[in-house]
């Protein structure tokens, strides 16, 4: 690479430097994502991602225990204990018993609470409260706290999405739902692409490039526009909502490019190949399975990595052509969006299910990528 | 003849059963705990009546139901949350009226039960006014939350008139602190909470009738009482020494996240104006009736319109007739439909016939007594307006104003708009 003729030092510093921003570019808000799967809602609403990985300086409101539990010694009252009720190692600099007057206090002192009575809190959080009289109430003082925290994560958002009683049932079925979905709606276009694509790329008929054209044209078509007149013909014809209609949707939406992707890559294969094959008296159909096929595969795995990341990320078709108000035919992302709650402010599962749900698509991703780049490059470098 | 006779009955049964084992379909706003919480009534009715359910519910309603309608693959039961819609489908001829009868039960059991059914009552696809929602869950939307336990800090009371509350948020500036939390930021939806404001002080300087009118558009949107109700509620949102972090955090701030000010420390803000569904969104473990608790949000004693109150709530309708939606229907006036769910949470009833005790915490009571206590209600005339006005320009025209637009201004562009649909 050092050595390529005309390569400049300083271009390269600049190609490497723009490498970098954008792999960083792309990385940051994944990175964001994941940590904050890890998080509480709470965090997530009270300070950034970024913060969450130090030891951070943070204003805690915190309750003494209940005057249920007071003890009386030597004719005073007495309640004790530890702030940090489940076992936070934190360091107090600075507290109060007032929301007026959060850091009114060092620790070690004493300060007089509202309802009577007197508090001290140290440095740990060990607190011990005294009054000439018993406690009232229902519930113990609150004490505000700055106090340092050490980094803090959680593994109940997954738990929730993924082994929570009533999430694990409809998750699992998802799953199994989405699959369904997926591996057909990827399959069948391929199927019917192929030999689309073959027969505009090799074979001779009035119209071809009319066809061809009219497919690139269907390309730009919004798939939006086609949503409801194919799902009032699904019903007329009787397919109704199912996967049947959500297959077929999917192909007919897909087709375009898989049409265009795999007649583009086969107009490439050489020429003579073919023709050497129709002189030895192969018939189309051999021509087509016997070099064809094999010779596209790259091709063809590209489109199948495309297809199917794009069905199993898809929540706008499956809402039209599948989800119906049974419940039985749930997709991923939909019970995704169901996990938001009904105001949609759960970020945090957001931000778990996004991870659980990009698990299939990665390895699918890692399993076939050396395809998907070739299958990219092969049309278009000769 | 003995066997035919034994066929007869197997047909009759077998029919019998099918007529009796319907699958009643219920589509819904409600996801999460809300789901949960809406099967156990569901149960309830299977239990009942030996209909079988299935409940869907998605976070957009609003668009799937109608993709659905147009489709002709409706579920049973829709559960609107905007009358607006369900009227808008009433007269595309995708609702089925309800059952004759249904409202004068509504009438003789139901709180305000004229203003309950006018509120279902749309013309069809035939021009007739009939019953199309039978309204089962309310919200009410003129509360003020605050924490108990940082007014006894500062020595505050809870005011009860409007002149009240706003003299306590000015010595609340005097004292150096910030009075209230309000955040207009709901994604595709942002400007909805200024709506509530706008609509609860419409109640509060003008008659219950002005309302109607201007719910109507019969009082245009930019008539100077209506632009007068909007600058109540700029007295609010745009100063800067009300709002914590300032009047240009009002339209950027997300509702969800608004009221978590109240709970810092020290606390950013003592008082937070939102409905009765909100403490879904307060922090973690927080008890309301102890750790945060609402009153009333005042009317002016100086104006003498008693107390008003701004509510919403869900409407069911059936969108697919079938023997089992009217008797889904049927089940929800029963009182143990509505106890079912007063039990759980977050569930309001004009029912007057239920038992409050069930209520699983005192302040659902308190909640409900405000309701059943009120000289008037008024829906959220933004769900009745126009989707265009109501959930469209009416939004976004708040947005700007929170931004510095003028009121005046704001209110012509949304008064053109409205305009513009007819």
């Amino acid at each position: 690479m050092s050595d390529i003729a005309g390569t400049k030092p300083a271009l390269r510093w600049i190609v490497h430097a723009s490498v970098l921003f954008l792999v960083v570019l792309w990385v940051v808000p994944t990175l964001g994502l994941l940590i904050s799967s890890f998080r509480t809602s709470d965090q997530i609403a009270t300070s950034g991602w970024w913060r969450s990985l130090f030891p951070s300086e943070q204003n805690l409101t915190l309750r003494s225990a209940a005057p249920e539990t007071q003890v009386q010694e030597n004719g005073i009252y007495v309640i004790e204990g530890n702030l940090f009720d489940d076992g936070t190692q934190a360091t107090i600099s600075k507290w109060g018993v007032s929301s007026r007057a959060v850091d009114a206090f060092e620790p070690g002192q004493t300060a007089e609470l509202r309802k009577g009575g007197t508090i001290v809190v140290d440095a740990a959080g060990n607190y011990r409260m005294e009054n000439p009289e018993e406690f009232t109430g229902s519930r113990g003082a609150r004490v505000f706290v700055s106090a340092e925290l050490p980094p803090e994560f959680t593994l109940a958002n997954y738990h929730k999405v993924l082994l929570a009683e009533d999430s694990t049932d409809s998750m699992g079925r998802a799953f199994f739902n989405t699959l369904t979905v997926t591996i057909p709606a990827t399959i069948i276009p391929i199927l019917v692409a192929a030999f689309a694509a073959y027969a505009l790329a090799w074979m001779d008929f009035p119209g071809r490039a009319l066809l061809i054209a009219v497919v690139v044209g269907l390309l730009v078509v919004p798939l939006q526009l086609a949503l409801i007149p194919l799902l009032k013909f699904h019903l007329n014809i009787g397919i109704g909502k199912g996967y049947l209609g959500v297959w077929m949707a999917h192909t007919g939406f897909g087709m375009p490019l898989a049409i265009y992707l795999l007649r583009n890559y086969m107009a490439g294969l050489p020429r003579d190949l073919i023709e050497n094959a129709r002189v030895d008296g192969a018939t189309e159909f051999q021509i087509f399975t016997k070099l064809i096929l094999p010779l596209s595969f790259p091709a063809l795995a590209s489109f199948a990595i495309f297809q199917f990341l794009w069905t199993w990320n898809d929540l706008l078709v499956a809402k039209v052509f599948l989800i119906d108000a049974s419940g039985q035919t749930t997709v991923m992302t939909n019970r995704i969006v169901e996990l938001l709650g009904t105001r949609g402010g759960n970020w945090e599962i957001l931000a778990t299910a996004a991870f659980v749900s990009i698990a299939v698509p990665l390895a699918v991703f890692f399993a076939m990528q050396k395809y998907l780049v070739r299958g990219l490059l092969a049309g278009s470098v000769k | 003849m003995k066997h035919s006779l034994y066929a007869g009955a197997a047909t009759f049964a077998l029919m019998a059963g099918a007529a009796y084992a319907d699958k009643v379909t219920v589509f819904g706003p409600w996801l999460g705990p809300d789901q949960e919480n809406v099967e156990k009534v569901l149960d309830g009715f299977a239990a009942a009546t030996g209909h079988e359910y299935a409940y869907v519910g998605s976070d957009s309603f609003e668009q799937q139901i109608r993709i659905d309608a147009e489709a002709g693959s409706a579920p049973s039961v829709a559960v609107f949350p905007q009358p607006g819609l369900a009227a808008d489908m009433a007269g595309s001829g995708f609702l089925t009226p309800l059952a004759d009868g249904t409202a004068d039960w509504i009438r003789d059991n139901y709180a305000a039960g004229q203003s309950w059914v006018d509120l279902g009552t749309y013309p069809g696809a035939d021009g007739q006014d009939h019953l199309y929602g039978f309204f089962y869950k309310v919200d009410v939307k003129s509360l003020v939350w605050y924490v108990p336990e940082n007014f006894e800090d500062a020595g505050y009371e809870v005011p009860t008139t409007m002149e009240e509350l706003k003299a306590l948020s000015d010595q609340i500036v005097a004292d150096g602190e910030t009075p209230w939390c309000i955040g207009l930021g709901s994604g595709g939806a942002t400007g909805w909470p200024a709506t509530d404001w706008v609509e609860d002080m419409m109640l509060r300087t003008q008659s219950p009738e002005d309302y109607d009118a201007w719910v109507a558009n019969e009082m245009k949107f930019n008539d100077p009482k209506v632009v007068a109700a909007i600058e109540e509620f700029g007295a609010f949102a745009r100063n800067d020494d009300y709002v914590a972090g300032g009047a240009g955090a009002v339209a950027t701030t997300d509702f969800r996240d608004s009221p978590k000010g109240m709970f810092s420390s020290p606390p950013q803000c003592y008082f937070h104006r939102q409905a009765s569904f909100i403490p879904a969104f307060f922090p973690e473990g927080t008890i309301v009736g102890e750790d945060v608790d609402f009153f009333y949000f005042p009317a002016y004693e100086s104006k003498d319109l008693g107390s008003p109150v701004l509510g919403a709530g869900t409407l069911w309708a059936i969108t697919n007739d079938s023997p089992g939606a009217h008797a889904l229907i049927e089940y929800l006036q029963t009182p143990e439909a509505h106890e079912t769910w007063m039990a759980l949470t977050g569930f309001l009833t004009p029912h007057t016939g239920v038992d409050t005790s069930v209520f699983s915490d005192p302040t659902l009571k308190k909640m409900n007594d405000i309701l059943l206590g009120a000289t008037t209600f008024r829906f959220d005339g933004s769900d009745l307006m126009p989707g265009g006005v109501g959930a469209g320009t009416f939004w976004t025209g708040m947005v700007d104003y929170a931004g510095g637009a003028p009121a005046r201004e704001v209110a012509d562009e949304i008064q053109s708009s409205w305009d513009a649909l007819d």
